[in-house]
């Protein structure tokens, strides 16, 4: 095989290796299953909000099987983002990237458990972002991140990457049939600041 | 880590940013703004037909958030191609078409680029075809254009005088969806030149880019004369099969019968008469009604053309001089 495409297969498994030890599975006892990101390896855990609406008991699988009840620190529907606390230590994080810099074009890849396929990985690229971007009807004051992969119920809450695995975003939502809309993490670190403040400070 | 990875993805992203000051919002239609690219500095822009839903008070929206007026040169339907005039110093991007060798070939990685909003937008794909869009198109197309005739599902023919979208010629086909906005939008290779413009008014369902080299032509012919003009002979004609003899000698098995003649058009005055079945054009073969349509382009406007034809089962050869259509 061509050495290049070669290196390009490696870099692909690379990045989908690393990333899925930070790739979390949440049931909140409906049935099914979302997906969630560790951001702290206290066992701070990012998800959207309409992952954990419900009322059943929210348990949250790590990649290695370890599962744990969870509880909630924070959560806005506005912005359909959740914080969520775990009482675990030592877990594997995915470095955040700039997602303030991010191109359109530049590669990226979706981590979650589609339709209840576990830990499956999707790549494509920015489409754009911004707070209006074209025809997505979302409107709440925030930066949306656009991409042009196909997320599907499960991926909600699940780590979207880089080419080098850095965290840019957390996937939410379609619009329409062929645009996937991820939350910049810029906005997510806005969010846990807001909200966690002094514990997101003695955490880091 | 991801060296390769990485790199392609720069890349990527290199090629949207060196593509995009020539890529421009076209604001002329109620709904999403549509997209267009910068063909020259002085102001040229094509952009696709369909998005242009007025003929005044469109906008041009370029780099930086710049707004200019702009004026509609002239417009070409059968190939969904506009262009547009603003009074701005526009910065054109890399008009690709393969002629330096760097050929594009199915496979190939895409971007399809386009500017609904403030700042340009991106989607990645590859070629999966380059072709003429036939299938795709005429029964759209060609379906306004039936004819009752008789009762039987198979006696129709198709009218050769209406609007028609026979002639776009080769197309590239792609897997990558095109957003709303993005017609009019560049396709570029992943060094960032421009290999076509996508519309998605030519193909039901999905976007096709027309090639750089058919934009030139359709631009360069809108700039001379405002419009592209077409070839005009004034018949109908129904595809029917030739007789086993004929198709032998003449290598093609299927023929052009013509079903009706226009008063006063080149068909009469050059002396087809209904039931001669069309074989070729100045030696070229038409089997179909798009290759006549293809044949009938500007150059063969007021030109004497030699029209190949079976009467009486014998082969004829009659001069006719195309008429330009309306």
């Amino acid at each position: 095989m061509n050495p290049i495409i070669q290196q390009l297969y490696d870099d692909l498994a690379d990045v989908a290796l690393s990333v899925r030890q930070s790739l979390l599975q949440i049931t909140n006892g409906r049935g099914g299953v979302g997906a969630g990101t560790i951001w702290h390896p206290d066992g701070l855990i990012v998800t959207n909000a309409h992952v954990i609406s419900g009322h059943g008991e929210l348990r949250v699988i790590l990649p290695t099987g370890d599962s744990y009840r969870a509880q909630i620190l924070a959560q806005e529907p506005n912005l359909d983002l959740a914080a969520l606390s775990i009482p675990a230590a030592n877990l594997p994080v995915i470095e955040p990237g700039d997602s303030r810099a991010l191109k359109a074009g530049q590669w990226v890849m979706a981590l979650g458990h589609p339709l209840g396929v576990l830990n499956s990985v999707t790549g494509g690229v920015v489409i754009g972002m911004g707070q209006q971007l074209g025809d997505i009807q979302f409107r709440n004051g925030v930066d949306w991140l656009a991409v042009n992969l196909r997320l599907r119920p499960g991926h909600s809450g699940g780590p979207l990457v880089d080419a080098q695995g850095r965290l840019i975003g957390v996937n939410t939502i379609m619009n329409g049939p062929e645009v996937g809309v991820a939350i910049p993490v810029h906005v997510v670190k806005a969010f846990l600041k807001q909200h966690l403040g002094t514990q997101q400070k003695q955490a880091v | 880590m991801s060296s390769v990875l990485q790199s392609l993805s720069d890349a990527l992203a290199a090629a949207v940013e060196t593509a995009s000051p020539g890529i421009v919002r076209v604001d002329g239609r109620r709904r999403l703004p549509g997209t267009g690219i910068v063909w020259s500095s002085d102001g040229v822009i094509v952009t696709a037909h369909h998005i242009v839903e007025r003929n005044e008070n469109i906008n041009i929206g370029l780099e930086g958030d710049v707004i200019a007026p702009a004026k509609v040169v002239g417009r070409d339907p059968n190939t969904d191609l506009a262009v547009l005039k603003v009074e701005a110093s526009t910065t054109p991007p890399v008009w690709a078409d393969g002629s330096d060798g760097s050929e594009l070939k199915v496979g190939h990685l895409v971007l399809a680029v386009g500017r609904p909003g403030t700042t340009v937008q991106a989607t990645l794909g590859v070629v999966s075809k380059i072709s003429e869009p036939q299938t795709e198109r005429q029964p759209r197309r060609m379906r306004a254009e039936r004819r009752g005739y008789g009762h039987g599902r198979r006696r129709w023919f198709y009218s050769i005088e209406g609007e028609m979208y026979g002639s776009v010629g080769p197309v590239i086909q792609t897997d990558v969806v095109m957003y709303p906005g993005f017609s009019g939008g560049p396709l570029i290779d992943a060094g960032g030149g421009v290999r076509g413009l996508n519309t998605s008014a030519l193909s039901r369902g999905s976007s096709v880019t027309i090639p750089t080299a058919r934009v030139r032509e359709v631009i360069d012919a809108l700039l001379a004369h405002g419009k592209v003009r077409r070839g005009y002979l004034g018949i109908g004609a129904q595809p029917v099969r030739l007789p086993t003899a004929l198709a032998e000698q003449l290598e093609q098995e299927i023929g052009l019968m013509i079903v009706s003649i226009e008063t006063g058009s080149p068909a009469e005055k050059g002396g087809l008469l209904l039931g001669d079945i069309v074989v070729g054009l100045d030696d070229y073969s038409v089997q179909t009604i798009d290759e006549l349509l293809m044949l009938l382009n500007s150059e063969r406007v007021g030109k004497s053309t030699s029209v190949r034809a079976v009467r009486g089962g014998q082969l004829i050869d009659i001069s006719v001089t195309i008429g330009e259509r309306e």
